[in-house]
């Protein structure tokens, strides 16, 4: 077997508020193969959130080791992490977070701009990412003329748009209703099986069930 | 990244808030166009003024009585009355000297047919055209015979002309100055005006004639002394004084009781004046132009916090803070750069206009637009990289999490 692609070590990362220090993840060690799709679960504050602000490069542990494709994360600035992100990570948030007042197009091919790719290629890249997962009908609308679901799945192709090593997903179907909610475990699988490692995070165990492994957070540690 | 990326994204963004943008544009153009105006007007009123006083006569020395002024201040007050057409004759005497003429003022009621007014009389020598500066439209001016001759013969200014409706085919006719018979001998051309006094309004005859039935006492006002070259002035001026302290037997080194002022003293005070208009004027369009300024800074801290979660995204995206930090001064500097523009355009119209109402013409400096232009997008710079930096160096979870 090869080199996983992620691996913490003893990763903590504690936040201080001045009067007391909140350790929200405690001595986490993880191996995420390429490949995996992996089903993060927890109470609310178990800390899952900032698992994923490290795992994706947004964040950085207080101690412990965080190796992403065989690298240490320590090895680089703000700068050089802003670069991981780009090239080898794609966010999908509970919330969807996009842009405001932007097409889906504009949106999806959002990540693009800051690789460098010129206007022509980007718009055509997100064209083709969008069409695929059936919003090709879509392009212009802006987020608010979408369905919750629709605009996860916007969320999701912006993340699929640079052809990412990793996607990070946190609580995805969080705000959806079960239909939708089971469409993007579906869309996730689909996209896990042609290759893509997926980590996702949720407090929804039946959610969990979609992945092909589970972790488990409690206060700040992997209890399973 | 690709700067004209960058310009798109932040031009778009104006476009998303436009009744925001132009507000804040608002206060650029208001700062840029006053600071455009205010110094055009400042220049205008100092070319203008400038080009008045050279027209009042070139290489003029002008000897009044009483003590020196310093600029428009008069020290010790001296006897009015203490020059002559003696001393006039005195100067026209020395070397370097092209023509002298000493004039005494009257005012008396003219009556052309049946027009009438009461008109400034002067009473001078035949040098007086030529020293200062008038042209003679119609006829002629006086003659040294008129002069010597005591003849009643006047030239009149073209504002007293046209007020007494004479013109073509006036030459000759008489007039009743002070209720004695003149002949018409001339009509000037127009001069324009210096300051609240008309040089057109005034009747020239000579001064003996003044003498015979005006003005019973020999006083001069003053005499105006045209000196041959620019180079000859300082020493003409100082032969004047020689020759003046000797005549009215005051020492060297003495206190005069005459004074000898030139165009340059004259052109030096007013230039360090308008200079000094100017300078205040710039600087209180440049106050307007810094709050135009805080504008800028206030409504982009504002959008940077509004955008808080926005920038989250773009940085969990992919964007580094040197992406973030340009979106942002891009906008701050599109903002001035739009605003310095309309507002040029504005301050532009506005000197046209001024100039036109005060008379010195459309005095337009490129110089001014230039300085203008970089004036706001510095103040877009200025006032756009403390926003800009704020929203790059925002912690990307922090951002993400903020609602
Ligand atoms: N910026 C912060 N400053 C201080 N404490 C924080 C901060 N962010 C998170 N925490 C704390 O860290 C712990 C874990 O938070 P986190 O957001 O990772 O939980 P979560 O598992 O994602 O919860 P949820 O399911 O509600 O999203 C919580 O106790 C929280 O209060
Ligand atoms: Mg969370």
């Amino acid at each position: 077997m090869s080199a996983p692609l992620i691996e913490l070590d003893g990763v903590r990362r504690v936040y201080d508020t001045g009067r007391v220090q909140v350790a929200a993840l405690d001595r986490i060690d993880l191996q995420v193969a390429s490949g995996d799709f992996l089903a993060v679960v927890g109470p609310s504050g178990s800390g899952k959130s900032t698992l994923m602000h490290i795992l994706g490069c947004l964040d950085r542990p207080t101690t412990g080791r965080y190796r992403l494709g065989g690298v240490d994360i320590a090895d680089f600035d703000d700068d050089g992490l802003a670069e991981v992100r780009s090239r080898t990570i794609g966010f999908v948030f509970q919330d969807y977070s996009l842009l405001p007042g932007t097409s889906a197009l504009e949106n999806v091919a959002a990540p693009l701009l800051y690789q460098g790719v010129p206007r022509k290629e980007r718009l055509a890249r997100a064209t083709a990412v969008l069409e695929r997962l059936g919003l090709g009908d879509r392009l212009d609308h802006e987020p608010t003329e979408l369905s919750g679901g629709q605009q996860q799945r916007v969320g999701i192709a912006r993340a699929l748009v640079t052809n990412p090593a990793l996607i990070l997903a946190d609580e995805p179907t969080g705000n959806l209703d079960s239909a939708s909610g089971a469409e993007v475990i579906q869309l996730m699988q689909g996209l896990n099986r042609s290759g893509r490692t997926i980590i996702m995070i949720t407090h929804d165990a039946e959610v969990a069930q979609g992945a092909t492994r589970q972790v488990h957070l409690r206060d700040g540690r992997i209890v399973a | 990244m690709r700067t004209i990326e960058l310009l798109r994204l932040g031009l778009s963004r104006l476009g998303h808030s436009r009744l925001r943008t132009a507000l804040t544009m608002l206060g650029i153009i208001i700062g840029v166009a006053s600071v455009v105006a205010l110094v055009s007007v400042g220049q205008g009123a100092t070319s203008g003024i400038t080009s008045r006083l050279q027209g009042l006569g070139t290489n003029l020395l002008t000897v009044n009585p009483g003590a020196t002024r310093t600029g428009f201040t008069r020290g010790a007050a001296g006897s009015a009355n203490t020059l002559t057409v003696d001393d006039a004759n005195a100067i026209a005497a020395l070397p370097g000297v092209a023509g002298v003429e000493p004039e005494i003022d009257s005012s008396q009621l003219v009556i052309a047919g049946t027009s009438n007014e009461t008109a400034p009389i002067i009473g001078t020598s035949a040098a007086y055209a030529s020293v200062r500066d008038y042209t003679i439209w119609l006829g002629s001016f006086l003659t040294p015979a008129d002069v010597t001759n005591h003849l009643r013969v006047a030239v009149l200014g073209a504002t007293t002309a046209s007020n007494l409706g004479l013109g073509q085919g006036s030459i000759g006719t008489t007039i009743s100055v002070g209720g004695l018979p003149f002949q018409v001998v001339g009509i000037f051309q127009p001069k324009g005006t210096s300051g609240a006094v008309s040089a057109d309004d005034e009747v020239v005859i000579p001064i003996t004639t003044m003498q015979d039935h005006f003005d019973n006492a020999q006083s001069v006002r003053t005499i105006g002394v045209s000196v041959a070259s620019a180079g000859q002035i300082e020493l003409v001026k100082a032969d004047i004084q020689v020759t003046l302290e000797g005549r009215h037997g005051i020492a060297p080194g003495g206190v005069d009781d005459f004074s000898i002022s030139d165009q340059s003293q004259l052109l030096q005070t007013v230039g360090s004046v308008t200079g000094l208009l100017s300078i205040l004027l710039a600087g209180i369009a440049s106050i307007s132009l810094l709050v135009g300024g805080i504008g800028i800074m206030n409504i982009m801290l504002v959008s940077v916090r509004e955008r808080t979660r926005e920038i989250g995204i773009r940085k969990a995206i992919g964007a580094k803070a040197g992406d973030i930090m340009a979106q942002f001064l891009i906008e701050a500097l599109a903002i001035s750069l739009i605003g310095g523009l309309v507002g040029i355009a504005i301050g532009v119209a506005a000197t046209a206009v001024i100039g036109l109402i005060a008379g010195w013409g459309f005095v337009f400096n490129p110089l001014t637009v230039l300085v203008a232009v970089v004036f706001s997008l510095a103040v877009g710079v200025i006032f756009g990289v403390w926003p800009a930096r704020q929203a790059a160096r925002l912690d990307p979870i922090l951002a993400l999490r903020y609602e």
